[in-house]
């Protein structure tokens, strides 16, 4: 038994000793070393950025959260003061991670049942549907300080239209960006305005459900929503589910339409204080380096955590073809 | 009796689809809204501005707003000009660095080749703050501080994301293409840069346009490294005169409003022009809508 296993393990490593022979022999050749170094070469320009704007800034981050550097002053080692201050002292770290979250939390999964229910209607031709996709694409293409700068006066609470059109049905409409309830609302409707870059993907990924599934439903009497929720769903779950990792990273670093919506400032009461805008103050405007270091490593591995959360959940919402068919 | 199975989808067809223009109507009149908003501030008197009295369709037509924009002692002509600069020197760099990058990755073979694959693949996961105040540093130690080339500069260092696409797209160019170049006595980078690079354009354009859509609105990037006005690109620039308000003075909106036009307007034209190289680098997705 035991020589029979050692065979196995022989006829196992058989192929792969001698792709390694050969691979050592080809290395060794002329040839090959001229190939490593020009491989080596046309890689060189990422390779000089990764050291020198990843690797060393990563490094020197994780060290300088460990200190109370100033930006001009040789940093002093206060070891973990910084974090324990971020989650004990801090009274504003917590409103700014409850802010955070509740963007991400309303607008990430609103945005992906409109993007949804939009896609759905667009999916299948019909006339005029170029012109309904570009107007909803539209919207999207536009760079986040332009579209906070129109937002500003949309939500103006007097003259803007927005609560002039609620004044149509006697609704009066909240302060927005002054009122500190409704200062991130205004933010989740700015992001919803945007919610044709989504509807695209899900477009695409609706065309290319194969067309004999919805005739083989037809055939079986399901209903139009049974089709919608039974064969549409389930097979663009993998582009939900991509929409909801990048949708929540991108929600975790909201930072230039709340810049440009409240002035630069954190909104009344720091209403719309959120983890990057932050990051910044402490960085730019404190020169607090040290602390932002801290914050900005605590912001990584929030969203690290949330994002494995939600890769975690995937296996039991997101379909692959592939599992079917194997 | 009721009527046939087939009638009964036909009309259920026709008040679906009826439903379908109904709704898509109403979003589409939603989504519009804010481009009628502008259009109406920009076209308003510096009369109505001070005021702050803008109505919502247009009512006054100041076409030379446009003008004035460029005209007036306002920097916006600046603005545009260092927002041109940033994206040209960026989409040039980014696009043939990346592309030298991937092609060592997908065509030539060396030892630690995968490794690196693999190193460079997970850099897409690292967020930027957590290497923001780093960078700054180094850009400051460069005397870099208040000029365009911490925007710049690292776009001739490739990106990842970049670099993955194109490496997909080198693949699938036939290997035999190589060999008969080297036939023909072209050596890797004569195949590279006469060979490949050609066949690569829908995903060199890809990339440009995604450096493009990135950079021209960007704007963290510029607020932390410049200072002076006469520096700044356009989105940072109008932000800055949107905020510069003062008891007696309100800012210019109209022609603020204007400078976010000249924001939106070739974004739109670029995805518009641009969308059939993503089709052909295999990139629909992303734009399947603007045909």
């Amino acid at each position: 038994m035991n020589t029979a296993a050692a065979a196995r393990e022989r006829a196992a490593k058989g192929p792969f000793e001698a792709a390694k022979r050969r691979r050592f022999a080809w290395l060794s050749s002329r040839l090959g070393r001229r190939e490593t170094l020009l491989f080596y070469a046309f890689i060189s320009p990422w390779i000089i950025g990764f050291v020198v704007f990843t690797a060393i800034p990563m490094i020197s981050s994780a060290y300088l959260s460990l200190t109370d550097w100033d930006s001009f002053q040789t940093p002093n080692f206060v070891g973990l003061a910084n974090y324990v201050k971020i989650f004990s002292q801090d009274p504003l770290f917590w409103p700014a991670l409850g802010h955070t979250l509740y963007f991400a939390a309303i607008s990430v999964p609103l945005s992906l049942l409109i993007a949804l229910f939009l896609a759905n209607l667009l999916a299948k031709p019909f006339r005029g549907a170029k012109f309904f996709r570009t107007v909803i694409y539209i919207p999207a293409l536009v760079p986040l300080v332009a579209a906070a700068m129109i937002f500003r006066w949309l939500l103006a609470p007097r003259s803007g239209p927005i609560n002039g059109f609620l004044a149509l049905f006697g609704v009066e409409g909240p302060a927005w960006l002054l009122d500190a309830n409704w200062i991130i609302p205004a933010v989740i409707l700015l992001a919803l305005w945007q919610v044709g870059a989504g509807t695209i993907l899900l477009i695409a990924a609706l065309q290319g459900v194969p067309p004999e599934m919805y005739e083989a439903a037809e055939l079986d009497g399901a209903s139009r929503t049974r089709q919608f929720w039974n064969i549409s769903v389930p097979l663009v779950t993998p582009i939900l589910f991509f929409n909801l990792i990048t949708g929540m990273i991108s929600g975790f670093q909201v930072f230039s339409q709340v810049y440009v919506l409240t002035n630069g400032t954190s909104g009344p009461d720091n209403a719309s204080l959120m983890l990057v805008p932050y990051v910044y103050d402490n960085a730019f405007r404190y020169y607090d380096m040290g602390y932002a270091s801290a914050l900005a490593w605590v912001l990584f591995a929030i969203v690290m955590v949330f994002t494995a959360i939600v890769i975690r959940s995937s296996n039991a919402w997101v379909f692959y073809e592939t599992e079917v068919r194997s | 009796m009721s009527r046939p199975a087939s009638a009964r989808k036909r009309t259920g067809e026709k008040t679906h689809g009826a439903l379908r223009y109904a709704i898509l109507t109403v979003v589409s009149a939603i989504l519009m809204a804010p481009f009628v908003f502008i259009v109406s501030i920009s076209l308003s008197s510096d009369q109505t501005t001070k005021q702050l009295s803008f109505s919502f369709w247009p009512s006054e037509f100041h076409f030379d707003n446009f003008a004035r924009a460029f005209t007036s002692d306002l920097p916006m002509g600046r603005f545009l000009l260092n927002s041109v600069v940033i994206v040209f020197f960026s989409c040039i760099f980014m696009t043939l660095s990346s592309a030298v990058v991937a092609y060592g990755f997908a065509r030539l073979r060396a030892p630690g080749k995968n490794i690196l694959f693999i190193v460079l693949l997970s850099t897409m996961m690292i967020p930027g703050e957590v290497l923001l105040i780093p960078q700054f540093i180094i850009f400051r130690n460069f005397g870099w501080i208040d000029t365009l080339l911490p925007i710049i500069v690292p776009n001739l260092f490739a990106n990842a994301y970049n670099v993955f696409l194109m490496r997909q797209f080198i693949s699938r160019i036939p290997k035999e293409l190589d060999e008969a170049a080297q036939l023909d006595g072209l050596g890797q980078f004569g195949i590279f840069a006469r060979m490949a690079m050609p066949l690569m354009k829908p995903i060199l354009v890809a990339v440009a346009i995604f450096t493009f859509t990135f950079n021209w609105g960007y704007f963290f990037g510029p607020l932390i490294y410049i200072n002076s006005t006469e520096k700044m690109p356009l989105a940072l620039g109008i932000q800055l005169l949107s905020a510069t308000s003062s008891g007696a003075q309100t800012p210019p909106w109209n022609l603020v409003m204007v400078g976010a036009m000249i924001l939106i307007i070739p974004m739109v034209a670029v995805y518009h022009f641009g969308q059939k190289y993503l089709y052909e680098a295999g990139l629909v997705s992303g734009s399947a809508g603007l045909k």
